[in-house]
């Protein structure tokens, strides 16, 4: 008898489909980070944003990063924020953290602006928070101070590293498990994995391949090992934990084609292969690596109307999965504008 | 490059069976440990007679460079570092500071571009009077193009009634280092960040190096740039991770001078004034080329661009005796906007 059960446990199935999708549809949501929220990213995803510098390319990954790191509801208060964390490997070593404080302290000002038409005053005192919820229907300015507390928990789930070369940036990956399965354990999981710049070291890397000496039997440190080893270790991340990475990519040579939008979209007409608007330098590991490609270009200034200086004025254009708008946003002091068109 | 016998004596499990066991798969040193899917190795060592050791080995040696890697910093982290350690250095110029919101800032690479004779050395020595004299913090000024002049940098130093005393006191404080080529720039920076080092662990705080300048970065660079070889290029980027380690690391303002490229005049390339102040890196790289319908060439190229924190552009006015600043580029404020100044500042 114990034999029959045995194998009939082994027959029974172990959920049905309907429970399995929507175990898959809660571990590896969908994501819809602003400003790339024309295509919803899944984890396991790989997106690369290019752009020459300066095109705003680490503005983006700051507001995708606090899109993020806040969330989804907090006093009553809907910010609609993922509430994981954020890892962010800066290769470019450039990061200003008043940056991402500015525009943090920012959304959530304007979360509590136009929240549940409820305004509220918190108060710290040693501790202790007192939160009285004045219901103002009047458009009396009083003071809407963001939560602190709330402020600091959104800051601690940014973590942040900078590496100088290859070697550190290998060596923090081989790590990278061991961190991640301690921040996990307590208690928050990770959503995205940033890299600002993986063409970083791209000069330094080419270096060290024709400097290659010792042939035999060795694997040098050259260009397309270091890019293979790196794209090795960021897809064992990705099998156990369910991330999505956004990496932002310098171009290093000039643009070719000194075109505008215009330009590219009469001559794609011809062309039957769509030419990348950049030459493309990474290895072809990555290239396979990348799911998701994204370009910004410059796209001339815009005059603001109320007579400041002009901003200048980017496009963001989705190449892979390719799409046919293309966002149009500028940069403004305090946060990014919504695209316009 | 340290091959992994060298370890033994810390850890005995890495003795010569593993080190056998390593090099039959090419690992020699721990670099070539880092490029290696580990998870495979593990593998291959579970065929061998002796796994359970080898395995051992493999996951200490796996701690051992856990132990150097940096820690991962979060978001108060961050913050508390930049509030504590990173102060922004005025820049000697009220102007500049407006625009610049307070100055120079420690721990980050200002880069001052303009075409020559704009102004930018006068600029260097203003910031690095500035600096020895009212932040008390000693300067480190790298001069390429023998354009240092200690007479002037005293001008700069405030007030015609300012002691002797205290002139020789700042000037002091500013030490000048002639450097012609990028390998002597290295070996200059290399033995700065060992010096810093031991200071550090020395624990001596007064009059600690605050601004770095280098005084026409393009004029080490550009002789070495050339042609589609990667040399030129990987020297300079290693240059100017040097310089953003030394101001991240060790809390110092780079300032670093670029000289335009004129149309036609290949000679004159931009030198980048690097005004390294152990506070601030200001490196300054401009360049202006024929480029396409006449639009400017980055002089050292497109991959200098991503090196500087900020980019400053001096521009000089000759019939109103003005030289403007501009923001082509910073971290934390919208570019394009200026300020402009009048000629022949003596001091503040």
């Amino acid at each position: 008898m114990r034999e029959h059960e045995a194998a009939r446990d082994w027959i029974r199935s172990d959920e049905t489909a309907k429970q399995m999708l929507s175990r898959v549809l809660g571990d590896r949501a969908f994501l819809l980070l602003p400003p790339l929220h024309r295509v919803p990213l899944r984890a396991g995803n790989v997106v690369e944003i290019t752009g020459s510098s300066p095109t705003a390319k680490t503005q983006i990954l700051i507001q995708a990063a606090i899109a993020c790191i806040l969330p989804k509801t907090w006093n009553g208060v809907h910010y609609g924020g993922l509430e994981k964390l954020v890892l962010f490997l800066d290769l470019d070593c450039r990061f200003d953290v008043m940056r991402l404080s500015d525009m943090l302290k920012h959304r959530l000002l304007e979360a509590n602006r136009i929240g549940n038409g409820a305004w509220w005053q918190l108060e710290e005192s040693s501790g202790v928070k007192n939160c009285r919820g004045a219901q103002d229907k009047s458009k009396s300015k009083s003071k809407i101070v963001y939560d602190e507390e709330l402020y600091v928990s959104c800051m601690k789930r940014f973590l942040y590293l900078r590496c100088y070369d290859s070697l550190e940036l290998l060596s923090s990956l081989k790590t990278l498990h061991y961190r991640i399965r301690l921040q996990e354990a307590c208690g928050s999981q990770v959503g995205v994995l940033m890299i600002d710049s993986i063409g970083a070291f791209h000069w330094t890397d080419r270096l060290s391949s024709s400097l290659a000496l010792d042939k035999n039997n060795r694997k040098s440190l050259s260009l397309t090992n270091v890019v293979e080893t790196i794209v090795q270790e960021m897809k064992k991340l990705m099998r156990v934990h369910s991330l999505v990475v956004i990496a932002t990519k310098a171009t290093i040579y000039e643009e070719k084609y000194p075109t505008n939008e215009n330009n590219r979209k009469l001559s794609s007409n011809n062309d039957k292969a769509q030419q990348p608007p950049f030459r493309e330098f990474m290895p072809s590991s990555w290239q396979a690596f990348v799911t998701h490609k994204i370009f910004i270009r410059k796209s001339g200034d815009h005059h603001q109307s109320s007579g400041q200086q002009s901003l200048s004025a980017y496009s963001l254009e989705w190449l892979q999965p390719q799409l046919s708008s293309i966002d149009r946003f500028i940069v403004d002091d305090v946060s990014k504008l919504d695209p316009f068109k | 490059m340290a091959p992994l016998k060298h370890l033994e004596m810390e850890n005995p499990i890495i003795d010569a069976c593993f080190r056998d066991f390593c090099s039959s798969h090419g690992i020699l040193t721990v670099e070539d440990f880092l490029i290696h899917d580990l998870y495979e190795l593990a593998a291959f060592a579970e065929r061998q007679v002796d796994a359970d050791r080898l395995k051992e080995g493999i996951t200490v040696m796996l701690s051992l460079v856990e132990v150097k890697c940096r820690p991962w910093l979060n978001g108060m982290e961050l913050l508390e570092d930049l509030q504590r350690n990173k102060q922004t250095l005025s820049s000697g110029d009220n102007g500049t500071d407006s625009l610049l919101q307070g100055g120079l800032r420690e721990g980050q690479v200002t880069e001052l571009v303009g075409p020559s004779s704009s102004g930018k050395t006068q600029f260097c020595m203003q910031a690095a009077a500035s600096v020895a004299e009212k932040q008390e913090g000693s300067v480190f000024y790298i001069d390429t193009g023998n354009s240092f002049s200690a007479r002037r940098i005293a001008q700069f130093i405030c007030g015609s009634s300012a002691a002797a005393v205290l002139r020789k006191r700042v000037l002091s404080r500013i030490s000048c280092h002639t450097v012609y080529d990028i390998y002597t720039m290295f070996d200059t920076l290399q033995g700065l960040e060992v010096a810093l080092r031991s200071q550090e662990q020395m624990n001596v705080n007064e009059c600690r190096l605050r601004l770095l300048v280098v005084d026409s970065i393009s004029s080490l660079i550009t002789p070495i740039l050339g042609g589609s070889g990667s040399q030129g290029r990987a020297l300079m980027v290693a240059l100017g991770y040097l310089l953003k380690k030394l101001a991240h690391e060790h809390n110092i303002a780079v300032l670093v001078l670029l000289k335009f490229r004129g149309i036609g005049c290949v000679i004159l390339l931009q030198s980048s004034f690097f005004l390294i102040s152990p506070s601030v890196l200001k490196v300054t790289n401009y360049t202006v080329g024929a480029g396409e319908n006449g639009k400017t060439k980055p002089a050292l190229g497109e991959t200098w661009k991503s090196i500087p924190h900020v980019r400053l552009m001096l521009s000089r006015d000759n019939r109103n005796n003005s030289c403007t600043i501009s923001i082509l580029k910073h971290t934390s404020m919208l570019s394009g906007q200026t300020v402009t100044r009048k000629d022949n500042q003596q001091c503040l």
